[in-house]
């Protein structure tokens, strides 16, 4: 590994015994690494907590908070940082003990200057491989979203260009061409439409993944969010035979996310419950709130899903077969869309359905607290 | 206003231009083409069409930005700040969204927005809407 990365490692060491302490420092004070120690668990996790570390080195037996204790705590506050235990007495036991809890190697007392420098070597390395593990990673994430959002650009407007010709023909061709003739312009119409669903959904996929799309995090309403969706979905109800109930209490209190990608989560959800329905039914959005998050759950008197299925359906590509989905069009896009939403914004999306019994799709996010200090409204009696 | 009005076309695509002028002609409107921002304004003010369809997101959002600010000022373009203009672009998103949060965001909010590919039938009654017709 380069010499130039070491130089940034920082090295927490943390003992009660002093000799120890200094005899640490001693050992790694000819190498590139930026050495600090600290007497006990808490003064050591302030300064990760502050700045961040590469490597701690901890004493397992310490008065007040032991090692163990700061092992687990790290894990909460750098859980990329590369531990190694010292243990006071060689046993198997608790080196083993530590390395469960999370430590990447230990070293038993008493130790030679040699045999600790090894041991942070290695330790060094670990975490060096880790980071350079973990930009490749984020390297090749930006470079497959930016993939998808240059392909699918360079497909979406071709495509759309075809299906505006094809929209141009099939109206201008009736009475011309023959009747068979117009059902294939119509057809591949539909084709197209479906093709650059599955584009757009494939683009916002990418965005929500890339951060681009949950951008805001102020206070919204569910009821003026799904008001806006169920107007926007009538006419898709209407055409189904579906009737839209908003059920949202009045006074319920606000969550916090991005309007935009909340309307887009509700809208996919709403769409379905009204797709996936049968003639006559009926779609209901209801909502309720506890005293940390605030939920909308649409409803509605569809075929429902199948314990088996319910667990893949938040699952990319994946659409659930049979009668209930025949002849209707996805992308099998909706669902994920919606779950990576929801997630972006500490919530979640969840499912109740019993086949024969309709579904309930539920969206869970955090209760706006600002508001709620402000204006102790006496919500939660609405739920 | 007669059904032959003319409306002029803004948009680089040739495809778009062509299919959006099929659909307009379809409609017995009269059609002419720009196929770039500047060319735009100038045909605008030449031409005085009655209705403008203007891609905002030609080679750069700016571009259709420009258009927009240049058309709709009256200092630049004198009375055919009065034509009406149909926004279109591929982009999903609401198009006030995408304007740059300047002061002039109400100057340049568009009379309407739809998304390409447009649907013809949505797309002529829109137009037809926007002629007072």
């Amino acid at each position: 590994m380069s010499t130039q990365l070491s130089q940034d490692v920082v090295i927490i060491v943390i003992d009660d015994d002093k000799t120890m302490r200094r005899a640490c420092q001693a050992a790694l004070r000819h190498t590139e690494y930026q050495v600090e120690t600290y007497a006990d668990g808490p003064s050591g996790l302030t300064r990760i907590e502050e700045t961040g570390a590469d490597l701690l080195v901890v004493d397992l037996k310490m008065p007040g908070m032991s090692g163990m204790e700061v092992i687990e705590r790290v894990k909460a506050i750098a859980p990329d940082i590369v531990t190694i235990v010292i243990t006071g007495f060689a046993t198997v036991s608790t080196a083993v003990e530590a390395m469960k809890a999370g430590a990447y190697d230990f070293i038993p007392k008493p130790f030679t200057v040699d045999e600790f420098r090894v041991i942070i070597a290695r330790g060094v390395e670990r975490c060096q491989l880790a980071q350079e593990t973990r930009r490749l990673r984020r390297e090749k994430e930006a470079q497959a979203r930016k993939f998808i959002t240059f392909v699918s650009h360079q497909l979406k407007s071709p495509l759309g260009a075809v299906q505006q010709y094809l929209d141009v023909l099939h109206h201008q061709a009736a009475g011309e061409i023959p009747e068979r003739h117009l059902e294939w312009i119509a057809r591949s119409r539909k084709k197209i439409v479906d093709m650059l669903q599955i584009i757009g959904d494939w683009l916002t996929i990418s965005k929500v993944e890339g951060g681009q799309l949950v951008t805001d995090r102020i206070a919204l309403r569910w009821q003026d969010l799904a008001t806006d969706v169920l107007e926007s979905c009538s006419s898709a109800a209407e055409d189904n035979r579906v009737t839209l109930h908003n059920d949202v209490p009045f006074d319920l209190p606000s969550i916090v996310g991005d309007a935009t990608a909340l309307r887009m989560m509700l809208s996919n959800l709403v769409g379905n419950a009204i797709k996936y329905n049968k003639p006559g039914g009926e779609v209901r959005v209801t909502g309720k709130a506890d005293e940390t998050e605030v939920s909308v759950s649409v409803s509605d008197t569809g075929p429902g899903i199948s314990s088996e299925n319910q667990e893949h359906v938040f699952e990319e590509f994946y659409r659930v077969g049979g009668a209930a989905t025949a002849g209707k069009s996805g992308t099998g896009m909706g669902l994920p869309i919606c779950r990576k939403i929801a997630e972006e914004l500490g919530g979640r999306v969840t499912l109740t359905s019993r086949p024969g019994d309709g579904s309930t799709f539920t969206a869970v996010l955090p209760r706006a607290f600002d508001e709620m200090s402000a204006s102790d409204r006496q919500t939660e009696q609405t739920s | 206003m007669s059904a032959n009005a003319r409306i002029l076309i803004i948009d680089d695509d040739e495809d778009y231009r062509a299919s959006t002028r099929a659909m307009l002609e379809g409609a017995g409107y009269e059609v002419a083409e720009a196929i770039c921002g500047r060319d735009g304004i100038d045909t605008a003010s030449s031409l005085k069409p009655d209705l403008i369809v203007l891609d905002i997101m030609m080679e750069s959002p700016v571009e259709g930005y420009t258009v927009v600010h240049a058309l709709k000022s009256r200092d630049q373009c004198g009375d055919v700040a009065d034509i009406p203009i149909l926004m279109v672009s591929s982009v999903q998103d609401d198009p006030t969204s995408l304007f740059p949060m300047t002061g002039e965001v109400d100057m340049i909010t568009p009379d309407a927005y739809l998304t390409k590919p447009l649907e013809i039938d949505k797309f002529l009654s829109t137009v037809k809407r926007m002629l007072g017709q």
